[in-house]
């Protein structure tokens, strides 16, 4: 009884005495209390390898020890170690079922001769207690209660049912890969909407009861109160979910910015994938579209209306005598995304989505919304040019120092310097800026920094010459000078909401390597990513380490190959553009950052135009010699750029016909 | 199909080409309205039911199986310039049948392994859907087709309304039945995404993957559900090609998918029993004789 016939004045609704425990033993005793007066109880089971939300009877019907493992496109039920009986997420179909259901007779036409009559069907419905809705479908529910009844015009059947429900919500102490309940402000928390609500301890739940129809039961439960122990185990079982789950889709701005980006490319791409099955559509707890049908007898007397669920997805919906409004299945796609993320709000004052990850579970070729989302409207702006932080020293007269504080060997010549106690500005430099070293006696030499760290930065040098290997031969508590952050960088921002494809070899990962830090630090901004990285030897790879992690956990797709392979390589031996330029795939989504021999830098930038990627969007750096690093000293001129002032990060587009051309 | 109503009692005729009968069963098989349709249609033609025969014209010609003999070709001219409504029933009428997969093979090939004189056999190439020789007014899908379309039919007709044929996916009736996706939940494959409803997802409510026996549903992106499954399952290509060389393969797009993929099986050596499956790029499968 969400809506109290008897409101209770402010202040009286809360629960001075806080949760009570109810030991697992007498959980029976709740359900029982919950089936009283031909109510039916609705809680999960398991049926069909999967936990479903049917009527039950017992503790017993409950899937006791099972929890669930969701992701795009897959489900599967998991034997828990524990006997939990709510160690699981959402079921497959939303509650709805029973309070909006997919067949609802509306109305029986007659004809008698000449005269017609309309009846409305009325609806007597079945008194229920929904067991185990999540916060997520409380928002739901919450959801259909304002589109549904919350307007003008009310749905006679809809606000008949929904009065007819008990709602005992549980809290969720587990979730899943789809959740995104946090980012849409619905759960893992339940705070509002329901009668009672459960959180399942070891041996028991905590009950709290939110209206007057729970406190009614609550008042006859064997309960003893909450200790508080228990009670903050309870709350910090359900932020330990909120932790888990993170904020998979930033919301900030998220009406106007998918609004802003009708006609971005990846509607049709998706559009590919998508099979307009409309299996989103009726797993999702909130969609309310329905269409009408008519049966008619064979004598033409009397005609029946039903309303059933329906579809934005399928092509009768939006069709008129002329043809579909929305003929192509991308205005389908883009018609359900910006409806649930965008105009829902116009409508209702509230996000169409509730986080509940079921569009995501349940869609059978696994399209992940959350995706889709971070593809076509970003979290950042596309094009903010990041601003660059203002070099230290910047003239080539001055140093500021630094010291080491860790060394790593990375290969045979090549060594990992951990710097620390530089100017605050190189910990604020940008992906792909470099800092210019030296050591007295050597000549200064530009350096790609390799990692931002708080209070630091890393180089990565290659002992090449007598300057490098100098470098290379430091040991902890020496000290370099250092002048920078200087040069441009990465244009990370652009390749937000895109695939990103990465080419290097060899020393080339290092200026990459913040690039792919910062994307493994907001992996879902970006698309698919690809790091096509190649070496002389195996032992020449650098950050083995990273590459197995970007690889394992961090959803990259990372291809090594190696000019001349040991005994124990099992992977590819060639060049690095022979990784990718074999493979299928379209580059017209794609930003590409290409770091090594400019000769390879230009194979690699005609086999990525070849899939489709655009001039300006394939990005090299490139080496030129620098010694002042501020483009006075002319050096490294190229064209109408000075690489360090510049560059070093260049489009093709920028460089034009420049590029691989000898002797310039 | 046109909203006019026909006759006060319509004269309905039922004929056969290519096909097992079983869609017109589907007629007798209404039993509990089978009194009320003879009520309101004249049965004029229906040799599965009745002797009697009429040369039409009919006002309703519930037409089954493929176009599969010489002989066919001008008979279904002929029937249809004596029909006021032509409407196609089953597979077989519908999309050519399960016998369509012979198209991809060797006709001449297959008649002389199965018969001892195939001199006797007049058969063309090609099993093909009454829809590509003449204009067909409704169609109703499946294999067999439903008793519950089939009245919806004939209650539209009596009416005079749209008869009420849902171009949507076996998907939309799964999840409006509660039944769980069994590609989701199981793994298995199933065409239901691009199969056009109609069946009551009869196969998916008990376990099993939709073979699409109705046929492709109007845009069905089997292209996007081949490459689903493809990288997500795993699965090689012929046994993907083999999903939709069913009883509509015929029917883009899913003739499409079996052109490109094979599984249709392409000379009589993949259909003698215990023999090997052949790809379809295997020289050795076409064309051979016994």
């Amino acid at each position: 009884m969400v809506t109290a016939i008897f409101p209770q004045p402010r202040g009286m609704r809360s629960q001075p005495e806080g949760p009570g425990f109810l030991a697992r033993a007498d959980l029976q005793v709740l359900m029982d209390l919950l089936r009283e007066d031909q109510r039916h109880l609705i809680g999960p089971t398991i049926s069909d390898a999967t936990i479903i939300y049917d009527e039950i009877t017992s503790v017993e019907d409950l899937p006791i020890g099972w929890g669930d493992d969701q992701a795009p496109g897959r489900y599967r039920l998991r034997k828990r170690a524990d006997e939990r009986l709510f160690g699981h997420v959402v079921g497959p179909t939303a509650w709805k079922k029973w309070t909006f259901p997919a067949l609802v007779p509306l109305t029986t036409a007659t004809r008698d001769g000449h005269k017609v009559g309309f009846a409305p069907e009325t609806t007597v419905p079945p008194k229920l207690a929904f067991l185990g809705v999540r916060a997520c479908d409380l928002a739901a529910l919450a959801s259909q209660d304002r589109v549904l009844m919350g307007g003008s015009f009310v749905d006679p059947d809809y606000i008949l049912r929904r009065a007819s429900v008990l709602v005992v919500a549980v809290q969720c102490t587990t979730s899943s890969s789809t959740c995104f309940c946090t980012s849409m402000g619905t759960g893992p928390e339940v705070t509002s909407g329901f009668d009672l609500a459960l959180t399942e301890v070891e041996d028991g739940v905590l009950v709290d009861a939110g209206s007057a129809a729970g406190r009614a039961i609550v008042e006859r439960l064997p309960l003893r109160p909450a200790s508080s122990a228990e009670q903050y185990g309870a709350a910090a079982t359900v932020a330990q979910v909120r932790a888990r789950i993170g904020d998979p889709v930033p919301m900030a701005g998220l009406h106007d910015r998918l609004l802003a980006q009708l006609d971005h490319p990846r509607w049709a791409q998706v559009a590919e994938r998508c099979i307009t099955c409309g299996n989103c559509t009726l797993a999702c707890p909130t969609c309310f579209c329905t269409t009408l049908t008519q049966r008619t007898d064979l004598a033409g007397r009397t005609a029946t209306t039903d309303r059933t669920w329906d579809s934005c997805f399928s092509p009768g919906f939006a069709k008129v005598a002329g043809g579909s409004f929305r003929s192509r299945p991308r205005d389908r796609y883009r018609q359900w995304l910006t409806h649930k993320f965008a105009t829902w709000v116009d409508q209702f004052g509230h996000y169409g989505c509730t986080g509940c990850g079921r569009c995501i579970t349940w869609c059978p070729v696994g399209i992940d919304v959350r995706d889709e989302l971070n593809a076509i409207a970003p979290a950042v702006p596309l094009n903010p040019e990041t601003v660059l932080v203002d070099p230290v020293a910047a003239t080539p007269n001055e140093f500021v120092g630094a010291r080491v504080i860790h060394t790593k060997q990375e290969t045979a010549d090549t060594t990992t310097l951990t710097l620390t106690g530089a100017d605050p500005a190189f910990s604020k430099g940008s992906t792909g800026q470099f800092a210019m070293v030296a050591l007295p006696g050597f000549p200064p030499l530009p350096i790609s920094i390799s990692r931002f760290l708080p209070d630091g930065i890393e180089l990565t040098i290659r002992g090449a010459g007598p300057a490098t290997t100098a470098m290379c031969a430091l040991q902890v508590n020496d000290q370099v000078g250092l002048r920078g952050p200087l040069g441009n960088n990465w244009p990370l921002d652009r390749a937000v909401g895109r695939d990103l494809v990465i080419v290097t070899g060899g020393i080339g990962l290092a200026p990459l390597r913040p690039v792919l830090h910062a994307i493994v630090a907001g992996r879902r901004r970006f698309g698919d990513v690809k790091l096509f990285y190649g070496a002389r030897t195996p032992a020449d790879l650098l950050y083995r380490d990273e590459l197995e992690r970007w690889a394992a956990r961090d959803g990259i797709e990372v291809a090594l190959t190696v000019d001349r392979a040991g005994p124990e390589w099992t992977g590819r031996v060639g060049v690095v553009t022979h990784l990718f330029d074999q493979a299928d795939w379209d580059g017209s989504n794609t930003i590409a950052f290409v770091c090594g021999p400019e000769r390879m830098m230009q194979a690699t930038a005609t086999t990525l135009a070849g899939r489709g990627v655009p001039a300006s969007r394939i990005h090299v750096t490139l080496e030129r010699h620098m010694e002042c690093g501020i483009g006075l000293c002319g050096h490294c001129q190229m064209g109408k750029y000075f690489v360090c002032r510049d560059g070093p990060v260049f489009s093709i587009a920028q460089l034009g016909d420049t590029f691989g051309r000898e002797g310039i | 199909m046109s909203t006019v109503a026909v006759a006060a009692r319509p004269r309905v005729g039922v004929v056969k080409f290519a096909s097992c009968d079983g869609c017109q069963l589907t007629l007798l098989d209404l039993e509990d309205q089978l009194l009320d349709v003879v009520e309101h249609f004249e049965i004029v033609d229906f040799p599965e039911a009745t002797s009697a025969r009429s040369a039409g014209p009919y006002d309703v010609l519930f037409v089954e199986g493929s176009v599969s003999e010489p002989a066919h070709l001008e008979r279904i001219v002929d029937l249809r310039r004596r029909s006021r409504y032509l409407v196609t029933i089953g597979a077989c009428a519908t999309a050519g049948g399960i016998q369509a997969l012979r198209n991809w093979g060797d006709h001449d090939a297959f008649r002389d392994a199965v018969y001892a004189h195939p001199e006797f056999i007049h058969s063309l190439a090609r099993s093909t859907p009454i829809a590509e020789h003449v204009t067909v007014d409704a169609e109703l899908r499946g294999c067999p087709i439903d008793p519950g379309q089939l009245m919806e039919l004939l209650t539209a007709l009596i009416t005079g309304r749209r008869p009420q044929l849902p171009d949507e996916a076996v998907c939309m009736e799964c999840k409006r039945r509660g039944v769980v996706c069994v590609m989701v939940s199981k793994g298995l494959p199933c065409l239901g995404q691009v199969t056009q409803t109609g069946c009551g997802a009869i196969c998916p409510r008990f376990g099993r993957g939709c073979y699409g026996c109705f046929g492709p549903r109007e845009q069905a992106n089997a292209a996007g559900l081949t490459r689903h499954l493809q990288m997500a399952g795993d699965r090689p290509r012929e046994e993907i090609g083999r999903l939709f060389a069913g009883y509509t393969a015929w029917s883009e797009p899913f003739r499409s998918m079996v052109t490109e993929l094979g599984g249709a099986g392409r000379g009589p050596a993949d259909a003698r029993p215990g023999s090997t499956t052949t790809t379809a790029d295997d020289p050795a499968a076409t064309g051979g004789t016994p």
